[in-house]
């Protein structure tokens, strides 16, 4: 049901190809945007995963970035893990996590099912901000970077870093595109079709939808890691619901269900935040506004637009864009 | 992306311009503070007070002062990353600001690596001069502990036994409430309970002041910031506790900043802070003045952090200091005579020591206003586990 | 821990506070709901925008020119939400609905710091409810006693409106089967919008009445909003009784849990959410069976 289209590709390969230079040529401040817009791009793009494909929308993946964080930033300084088995460690456990938001969460629908998500998740950051083992509102510093001095790589260094950001994102973005192809994947698109049909066919629909749950939790927790990382330093807002709803937001703009869309919103959001902030400081209001406006028009985001665009195009061969009516 | 691309660029080319221009004489200050959201009045406070200080002072320094401003929005990620921009790519010589404690937690050890002085202009955790000290970081602001020290003893003196604490359960809540009650029970004194309200999430008190009352104690000692003070004192009052459980706290409750709008509910509340508006001598009656004159407003504690900021920045460039290294081993000299009283930095921790005024909030001509009951001592902070290793 | 009757009394009496207040914000956020199958986010910023504008008349025209005013300030503000956004987003899925109010949240909160500036603001008590009662051997602030006969005085009303006029009948079964109720005739647009309308009054209200006791604030209404959004859940979609059960079950856990188990209580009524929306997703009394 996923396929890579030419437009997809080229687009894919614009988007390697400016990230990649950008990297080589940006300044110490751009390179801090690019991590910044690599974080946000695994978080949305494991976001899309269930919303945009399953018709699951989520309001706990914030939680779920910032169980992954820390994690990571416990077990890299209190057990004292180096930090690939940290983020090992992180990853599965907001992968164990989401598994079990899905599957208890896996009867609901709808609003419910958005709900019961912002419930999980403000459960997550009520215990990791009351608990004095987590810092509290003070947070927790010290989170340490991969040591790669054995592959000759020094991630203390901003460059270095990005690229390695960067990566994460194509790995990310290779997970998210191989679930969708294999038969989970297929289940899952179609659960958000038609959930009774599947269950005829005799699907277990708890266990399919807590699976790719657990997928989307585990490509937030490497997002959750990567933050970490990043700032060397997790506050518990990083759990807060408005994280996930700002991650919902760019799935929208980007374009909901394409995948690449989310990356590209991600990418248009921090720059827009920077650039709106640098000359207002009321630039939340015109994010809602954007965000109204999007919304309200009913356009599919900038990625859905333009695949709209191309498809109106082509004489045959439509690319049927299926909306999704959670 | 091509507008940012445009943008490092330029960046490129400008910070290369201003490492030519650096050779001149000039200081270039990078000033982190909220300028957007919930805490945007505090920054602005400082700001401008900020800016009155090197106008009053630096005039005359042979010196020209260069403000870059970027806004943290009290998020930890947002901080760090525009303090890395101020450090690599506009290349400040002194860094200036900060509000929350958490973005000061979030940037130490990029500021301590980049061998960048930091002047703290508000941030009060006591870590920040305690375990994760930096010969870098000077503090001209407060530490959460010495605000609330003092009122241990006062409180004893006063003939108040046993008390009854409340502050909100995070960091700053309890390291104030904590520094209080150490002295408390050093000079005799009994704590008779203490309540945690979860912070920022609750704003009816009542259940709190009910235990408090029922509790026995003989006065209440409590710590709210902000929107929480204006709410607590507000109920504290609604419950007519105050006549027969006096209330006090640390100053913040009843910040120059808000107290209008606590109205009459705050009149006869005691509290304790390092700064306040009325306090008498010249120094502070030309800053309140001057700050007036300029936005019309009258200042706060906020404020004077800036305007101290600016002083100790001139007084150390006065001293010869000219980039981050000569600056990085001035600033934890300084010592001067300010709308505080005496100030100087302790060395061993670089955090300020300064006296601790108590006060009553009382009703005035134009509002309410402070009314000074006493000045205690300057008390430099313990240790707390800093080891300041020598500045090379 | 205290076994003192006055202790306990003094609970209840918060605990009672606390649900009203809520009671007022939720019950009109429950019956949009109910009714249109519209979930407002914003109706926090509905809140914080009465709060506001009851602090700021009442510097002219006294505390209960603010209390009279503002919900009718608010309601006119939800009547232009209405037809600019509210009416073509009904029927577009509950995301798009979450979307477009999270955006207005946002522009709401720099509305706010616009107009108003970002420090808190503060609204005197009306002179007459300013002072203590004895009750049932406790001090307790007239004040807060009011807040709570005047949640159970708009209960009364509500309750009378829904079960003994035309136009609550017609709500009742608008909820119920609204497509079936526009067959009947029922003028099914004109009555959203009046529910609509009067429920962001009595947010309002809810604001203007909670100012004196909390402080104004800009981000209020995010604070107020997920309590909120917790007690039609738990109480039931789209029902005046679930509104009011699930108001009191907030406000008491709240209220003894941050006295009794201080650790636990913001975990416990996450949990009690999650329960409830996994058991019984409709709520404990919602309005369809």
């Amino acid at each position: 049901m996923f396929t890579h289209t030419p437009l997809r590709l080229a687009t894919l390969a614009l988007l390697a190809a400016a990230s990649l230079t950008y990297a080589l040529a940006a300044g110490f401040f751009g390179l801090e945007i690019l991590a910044e817009i690599a974080i946000l791009a695994i978080l949305v793009i494991a976001l899309d995963l269930v919303a945009g494909f399953g018709g699951m929308v989520s309001l706990c993946h914030g939680a779920l970035m910032g169980v992954g964080a820390y994690a990571f930033t416990v077990a890299a300084n209190d057990a004292g893990l180096t930090a690939l088995p940290a983020m090992i460690l992180a990853v599965a456990l907001s992968t164990a996590l989401a598994f079990a938001i899905g599957a208890v969460c896996a009867r609901s629908t709808g609003i419910y099912f958005i709900m019961a998500t912002l419930a999980f998740g403000q459960m997550a950051y009520s215990f990791v901000f009351q608990s004095p083992l987590f810092g509290g509102d003070d947070g927790l510093s010290g989170a340490p970077r991969p040591d790669m001095t054995a592959l000759g790589i020094d991630l203390s260094d901003s460059r270095t870093f990005a690229i390695y950001a960067l990566l994460l994102v194509a790995l990310a973005y290779a997970i998210a595109t191989a679930t969708l192809r294999s038969g989970l994947g297929r289940s899952l698109v179609c659960l958000h079709h038609n959930e009774k049909r599947l269950r005829a066919l005799g699907l277990t629909v708890w266990r399919a939808k807590a699976t790719a749950f657990a997928i989307s939790g585990a490509l937030a927790g490497v997002a959750g890691c990567l933050a970490a990382q990043h700032t060397q330093y997790v506050s518990p807002g990083l759990l807060s619901w408005t994280v996930s709803g700002e991650a919902l937001v760019v799935v929208i703009l980007g374009g909901l269900g394409t995948l690449i869309g989310p990356i590209l919103g991600a990418i248009l959001f921090v720059i827009l935040k920077h650039e709106i902030s640098s000359i207002t400081p009321y630039w939340h209001a015109i994010v809602g506004l954007i965000l109204i406006a999007v919304v309200m028009s009913r356009a599919q985001g900038v990625f859905g637009f333009i695949e709209a665009r191309m498809a109106a195009r082509k004489p045959q061969a439509q690319i049927k864009k299926v909306k999704a009516d959670a | 992306m091509k507008t940012t691309i445009r943008a490092a660029l330029a960046g490129l080319a400008t910070s290369t311009f201003m490492l030519s221009a650096a050779y001149a004489e000039d200081i270039k200050i990078g000033m982190l503070l909220p300028y957007s959201g919930v805490y945007a009045a505090l920054g602005q406070d400082i700001d401008d007070a900020f800016a009155l200080g090197l106008e009053t002072f630096g005039a005359d320094s042979g010196v020209t002062f260069d403000i870059i401003r970027e806004d943290d929005e009290v998020k930890p990620p947002v901080g760090l990353a525009k303090t890395k921009k101020l450090i690599l790519q506009d290349e400040v010589d002194v860094m200036v600001g900060i509000v929350s404690s958490g973005v000061l937690g979030a940037i130490r050890d990029t500021v301590d690596d980049a061998g960048l002085p930091l002047i703290v202009a508000n941030a009060g955790n006591d870590e920040a001069t305690g375990e994760a000290c930096s010969p870098y970081i000077t503090r001209i602001s407060f530490s959460n502990a010495q605000v609330n020290r003092p009122m241990g003893q006062w409180l004893m003196d006063q003939g108040v036994n046993k008390i009854f604490t409340i502050a909100p359960d995070y960091a700053a809540g309890r390291q104030m409430i904590d520094a209080f009650t150490t002295a408390f029970t050093a000079a005799g004194g009994e704590v008779v309970g203490q309540e945690w309200p979860a912070f920022q999430k609750t704003q009816d008190f009542g259940p709190f002041l009910a235990n408090a009352k029922a509790s026995g104690a003989d006065a209440v000692y409590v710590f709210f910031a902000g929107g929480e003070a204006i709410s607590f004192v507000k109920q504290y009052d609604s419950f007519g506790l105050k006549a027969e459980l006096p209330l006090y706290g640390s100053g913040f409750l009843t910040s120059a900043l808000y107290v209008e709008a606590q109205g009459s509910a705050a009149e006869g509340v005691i509290t304790a802070l390092h700064y306040v508006p009325t306090l008498d001598n010249p120094e502070n009656a030309a800053f309140v003045a001057a700050f007036r004159e300029r936005t019309g407003r009258i200042p706060s504690e906020y404020a004077v952090h800036g305007y101290d900021s600016a002083r100790a920045l001139v007084e150390a460039v006065k001293a010869g200091a000219t980039d981050r290294e000569t600056l990085a081993a001035a600033l934890p000299k300084v010592a001067f005579t300010g709308p505080r009283g005496d100030l100087r930095i302790d060395p061993a921790t670089n955090n300020i020591v300064q006296p601790i005024h108590v006060y009553e909030t009382v009703s005035g001509p134009e509002g309410l206003t402070q009314k000074v009951l006493a000045t205690l001592p300057a008390e430099a902070d313990p240790a707390n586990g800093c080891e300041m290793p020598a500045v090379n | 821990m205290t076994t003192d009757l006055g202790f306990w009394v003094l609970q209840t009496l918060n605990a009672l506070q606390l649900s009203m207040l809520l009671f007022l914000l939720s019950v009109g956020l429950t019956v949009i709901f109910g009714l249109m199958h519209f979930v407002n986010l914003a109706h926090g910023s509905l809140y914080a925008f009465g709060a506001y504008i009851a602090a700021t008349l009442s510097g002219t025209l006294g505390y209960w020119g603010g209390f009279l005013l503002a919900p009718v300030a608010v309601a006119a503000l939800g009547a232009g939400l209405y037809f600019s956004l509210i009416r073509s987003q009904r029927r577009a899925g509950p995301m798009a609905q979450v979307l477009v109010t999270f955006g207005l949240i946002f522009v709401a909160v720099d509305a706010t710091r616009l107009v108003w500036g970002d420090l808190p603001i503060g609204i005197a008590m009306p002179a007459i409810l300013d002072g203590q009662i004895a009750l049932l051997g406790v001090d307790y602030p007239l004040y807060r006693l009011f807040i709570i006969a005047l949640g159970l005085a708009i209960l009364a009303v509500l309750t009378l409106v829904l079960t003994r006029t035309q136009v609550g009948a017609m709500i009742r079964a608008g909820v119920d089967n609204d497509q079936m109720a526009a067959c009947l005739g029922i003028n099914v647009e004109r009555m959203f919008f009046l529910v609509f309308v009067v429920g962001c009054a009595l947010a309002g209200l809810a604001g203007a009445v909670a100012a004196p006791v909390l402080s104004v604030t800009p981000d209020m209404g995010l604070q107020i909003l997920i309590p909120t959004l917790i007690v039609i859940v738990i109480g039931g979609l789209g029902s005046l009784r679930g509104a009011v059960a699930g108001s009191l079950i907030f406000g008491f856990v709240q209220t003894f849990g941050a006295v009794l188990l201080p650790t636990f209580s913001a975990v416990l009524i996450y949990a009690l959410l999650a329960a409830v929306l996994v058991t019984r997703p409709e709520g404990l009394l919602p309005a369809k069976g």
